[in-house]
């Protein structure tokens, strides 16, 4: 009778235990999907303001082409080569800031332009954090075991371009 | 924006914590935003803001060398839904939500867009990241962190294992440039000192062994000791024919406080250790004031690595003493030092820290999300639910 009890009292705690975990997951899910919205939104508010820029008339049409490229490449990039793209679109935006003179020409223009990269820098920060406490949740066992990830994909990394930024 | 801010440490008790959080709102409100702070209290007719509700009567406990009012149980945990239902908030900022407190049962109950500043700096193995493996559900759900500072900033990669976004704390630094000199604390060469002196790890003890020495080479200097104490116990441990080099000035207001730095020709931060960031020493360098401090590596960080002012060897009454001697000599360094740390406190203004505090909340949040409160029964439906869509689905 007392076995019986126990292994009903474990089994209780098990099922308890695995909703808390799911729901713990659940959560970090979502914090992904926030985090994850919030950089995109300002990415794509970045290859507008890069787009912007290349059509400027003191812009020459060579940089006119790297620029619409690479904004245009970062629009149409896959989630897990989307860093990779954007990296190239920043690296193409500081080199116009501090090689030429257009950012004085158009002040405001290049004022938005570094908000947007302030605002940047901390929607990585925050969409990384949120990924690698994901990541580190769903590598634990009980996750793997249960699948209590069930069908959700696994958040894709976004490294931090401290180079170009 | 809605903006919700919880408080771990009594309102009405002084505090660093405290006073950021004040600043905070009031910056807030005067950007427009709707601010409510709810913070324990131990009286509730002591609460003057009227953006501050009161959660209930804290309990002390000692914490990281201090004394620390906090606030948790079922009572309070009742005051805090009722303060979330009652706020439909847009964001939810939780201070110090690591230690056992009113902001970790806000952060357990809460649901939605959370943002977590820590500004403890503790060495490892304190008791309160010992239960670390029970707050890390509920740490969790903060969409963001901020830390205070890159020694907050580890202490939480060590204890918690996750990173933060580095915000240091506000300041008013047009409230310290327009304050006016006090004509009675600028007679003589004046070395000032502020803090809760009986506190050890503020370092009284280092500045007043170092006395004799500087007396020693600069005959004029005098000793100004503001901050909330028994005086005379430090009196004690002077030699009489040095006292009257020291004056008290017990605990000062806001604006005493800025005159103070205004009035004095050396301000010393002697602090040995606990110290996260430092604010103190933002406000001397907003009021240009000359400044020597321990080189803990948070008041190294605030000055710039020796930009804004200069550091003496942690614990070192003979260096501290020699650093004094030689700015006391040479007045274009001193002026220099001035200038720059002026300039370096602009960095703290809340001009600048506001932005930096909106922008996480901004990224923290999904479009039109609400903070909201949890409920467990809602979890056990969850369970059903999910059991229910795995069988159709099979």
């Amino acid at each position: 009778m007392n076995s019986l009890l126990f292994i009903g009292i474990s089994i209780l705690i098990l099922i308890w235990y695995l909703t808390f975990s799911a729901n713990r997951l659940d959560r970090l899910h979502h914090r992904v999907e926030t985090s994850w919205a919030n950089l995109d939104a300002i990415l794509q508010r970045r290859a507008a303001i890069a787009q912007e820029i290349a059509h400027l008339p003191e812009i020459d049409p060579a940089s006119n082409l790297i620029l619409m490229s690479a904004a245009h490449q970062a629009r149409e990039a896959e989630i897990f080569e989307r860093s990779e793209a954007e990296s190239g679109l920043s690296a193409a935006l500081r080199l116009l800031r501090d090689e030429s003179d257009v950012p004085h020409l158009h002040i405001d223009l290049f004022k938005e332009l570094d908000e947007v990269t302030d605002r940047l820098r901390t929607a990585i920060a925050i969409h990384q954090e949120s990924v690698v406490a994901t990541i580190n949740r769903r590598s634990k066992l009980i996750y793997r075991i249960f699948r209590l990830a069930g069908h959700a994909p696994l958040p894709v990394t976004y490294p931090f371009e401290d180079e170009e930024l | 924006m809605r903006i919700g801010i919880v408080s771990p440490y009594a309102w009405d008790v002084p505090g660093g914590v405290q006073a950021n959080i004040k600043d905070h709102a009031t910056y807030l409100l005067s950007e427009g935003h709707h601010v409510s702070v709810l913070a324990p209290a131990i009286s509730e007719e002591s609460i003057s803001e009227d953006f501050v509700v009161s959660a209930g009567k804290p309990v002390a406990i000692p914490y990281n060398g201090a004394v620390a009012r906090v606030l948790f149980g079922p009572v309070a945990a009742s005051r805090v839904r009722q303060w979330l239902a009652q706020n439909e908030f847009d964001v939810l900022h939780l201070h110090e939500p690591a230690i056992p407190s009113l902001s970790l049962l806000a952060c357990a109950i809460a649901e939605g867009p959370m943002i977590g500043t820590f500004h403890a700096a503790a060495p490892k193995q304190k008791v309160a990241f010992v239960i670390a493996p029970l707050l890390e559900p509920i740490i969790e759900k903060l969409r963001a962190r901020i830390a205070v500072s890159e020694v907050a900033r580890e202490t939480l990669t060590i204890h918690l294992e996750t990173d933060a976004i580095v915000i240091p704390n506000g300041i008013d630094v047009k409230f310290f440039q327009r304050a006016e000199p006090d004509k009675s604390w600028q007679r003589d060469f004046t070395i000032g000192f502020i803090g809760r002196f009986s506190e050890p790890r503020k370092g009284l003890e280092v500045l007043i062994k170092a006395i004799p020495e500087i007396v020693k080479s600069i005959p004029n200097a005098r000793f100004l000791i503001a901050g909330p104490g028994e005086g005379l116990d430090v009196m004690q441990s002077v030699s009489p024919n040095l006292r009257h080099k020291l004056e008290f000035l017990g605990r000062l207001s806001e604006s005493e406080k800025a005159s103070f730095f205004k009035s004095i020709d050396l301000y010393v931060a002697p602090n040995t250790g606990g110290e996260s960031f430092g604010i103190i020493l933002a406000e001397a360098m907003a009021s240009g004031t000359v400044i020597l401090a321990s080189d803990l590596p948070a008041f190294v960080h605030v000055l710039g690595s020796g930009k804004y002012g200069e550091t003496f060897t942690n614990e070192d009454s003979h260096d501290l003493a020699r650093r004094v001697i030689s700015l006391f000599k040479d007045e274009q360094r001193r002026d220099t030092l001035s200038i720059s740390a002026k300039i370096g406190a602009e960095r703290f203004d809340w001009s600048s820290v506001g932005p930096e505090i909106m922008n996480v909340y901004l990224h923290s949040r999904g479009e039109g999300e609400k903070v909201t409160i949890g409920s467990d029964s809602r979890n056990w439906l969850r369970l059903f639910n999910r059991e229910g869509t795995n069988s159709e689905e099979r």
